[in-house]
């Protein structure tokens, strides 16, 4: 088995994260989460670092710096998220996992799906969550100490828990560490240049703007892989216009971009989804106003009062 | 070449920023480990905030923390095959947390109101 990572270390370090989440989990009495915390953060750290030991010595090069900021702060504030005794806090913790992540996905040259994700999930379901833990924390049997619900500061079977999913994801990391060689990269240039053929307004814009053709040419065919593109001037002629002809003026910004990319890709490739999300989410929201509506109760003679009223309006129409 | 390549890493950031960066250069396993590390990791969290915390709201809140880990994976994957097929399954994610998060918080407010309560251990004659 050929791992990224010696397995003896990556196994201890995955128990010595083990040990450190079930120490910060909440419990009664003697509550070490600091240690615990402590704990965890080491023996994550201590992986990161040996993947970019490991990457600068395959020659790949150190990951983009940013991403130990946004990974560890995403790791950092969920590990708090899940052991922190109060729901506000917690949810709040949530928003920076949040807003980590979508540092990583702006790393991972995917901006459309970071800002999606702040919008939706930090605008919209975290204020949510916050409106319910605000209408449902005012609960008036709470304990003593520092006015916390019992069920907040006492976790259920923190090691046997801790335990079973450390081991889940000791697999899942031997897995992900094998690496993925089967899976070569794709053909990028290939790709983003078919999308850009069929796309001849934006490479127009382009090319209007990089001042290759005037302002009135209409471009008929692109081709993004040869980079030629035929233009039908204002008076009717067609010319062919080439990155060989321009020279230096042909504009350089033709790669097909995240949003364009994705755009296309969902309404060409998967246009279902938008179907099936749209239906989702109308369920949802019918599940939601069916399941929170209070339940009005008639008596019965407000029914046959009720139905007697709508009978005589029925005759009288 | 660690500075090149760390720019040319960086092109998501530094490229969007700027909007004049080489397109994103092929991503290596071992790159794509270290995302998938954090996405396993944050999954592994979640799942035992899920199975160990009694608050209800809690416990949502960690599904919806699984749930990032997801989509951190299939932009990753995305990132690494050069395709928009990850980011494409990441909008679906992200509109069935949505739906999740509304459902799960109906539910919750019922519960409460039966109970005034939101742990989840007063459910266990649900069990049957």
């Amino acid at each position: 088995m050929n791992l990224f990572l010696n397995p003896f270390v990556l196994y201890s370090l995955v128990a010595l994260g083990a040990v450190g989440v079930s120490l910060a989990l909440p419990r009664r009495g003697v509550n070490p989460q600091v240690l615990g915390g402590i704990i965890a953060g080491t023996a994550a750290g201590l992986v990161i670092l040996m993947l970019g030991v490991r990457a600068v010595g395959d020659g790949a090069g150190l990951v983009n710096p940013f991403f130990y900021v946004f990974g560890i702060a995403a790791i950092a504030s969920g590990l708090r998220m899940v052991t922190h005794p109060k729901p506000v806090y917690a949810a709040l913790y949530f928003t920076l996992t949040i807003l980590a992540t979508a540092g990583l996905f702006l790393i991972l040259a995917s901006e459309f799906m970071a800002f999606a994700l702040v919008i939706v999930y930090a605008g919209a379901i975290l204020i949510t969550y916050l409106f319910v833990i605000m209408l449902a924390s005012q609960s008036g049997k709470e304990s003593a100490e520092e006015g916390l619900a019992a069920y907040d500061t006492e976790s259920r079977e923190p090691v046997i828990s801790t335990v079973a999913c450390f081991v889940l994801l000791a697999a899942l990391l031997t897995l992900t560490f094998r690496g993925v060689k089967e899976m070569g990269p794709g053909a990028n240039i290939a790709q983003s240049a078919a999308v850009i053929d069929r796309l001849p307004g934006k490479a127009e814009r382009a090319l209007i703007d990089a001042g290759v053709i005037a302002s009135g040419d209409k471009v008929e065919v692109f081709s993004g892989k040869s980079q030629v593109a035929n233009v039908r001037k204002a008076d009717g002629t067609v010319v062919e216009v080439s990155a060989a002809s321009a020279g230096s003026k042909w504009p350089k910004s033709l790669e097909v971009e995240n949003v364009e990319g994705l755009g296309f890709t969902l309404l060409k490739d998967h246009p279902g989804i938008i179907e099936i999300a749209g239906v989702v989410l109308l369920m949802a929201m019918l599940g939601a106003v069916v399941l929170s509506r209070k339940q009005v109760q008639f008596d019965e003679d407000q029914k046959v009062a009720q139905s007697r009223r709508l009978r005589e309006e029925t005759a009288r129409l | 070449m660690a500075i090149g390549d760390m720019m040319m890493m960086g092109s998501g950031l530094m490229g969007s920023v700027l909007a004049q960066a080489a397109p994103p250069a092929a991503m290596s396993d071992v790159h794509l480990a270290h995302y998938l590390f954090v996405a396993c990791v944050m999954f592994v969290i979640g799942l035992i905030g899920f199975l160990t915390r009694r608050n209800l709201i809690i416990m949502f809140l960690c599904t919806d923390l699984m749930f990032q880990a997801a989509g951190v994976a299939l932009i990753a994957f995305s990132r690494y095959h050069l395709n928009h097929t990850g980011e494409t399954f990441t909008i679906v994610l992200i509109t069935v947390a949505a739906a999740e998060a509304a459902m799960a918080l109906a539910l919750v407010v019922l519960l409460f109101r039966k109970k005034e309560s939101l742990d989840a251990e007063e459910w266990t004659e649900l069990k049957g």
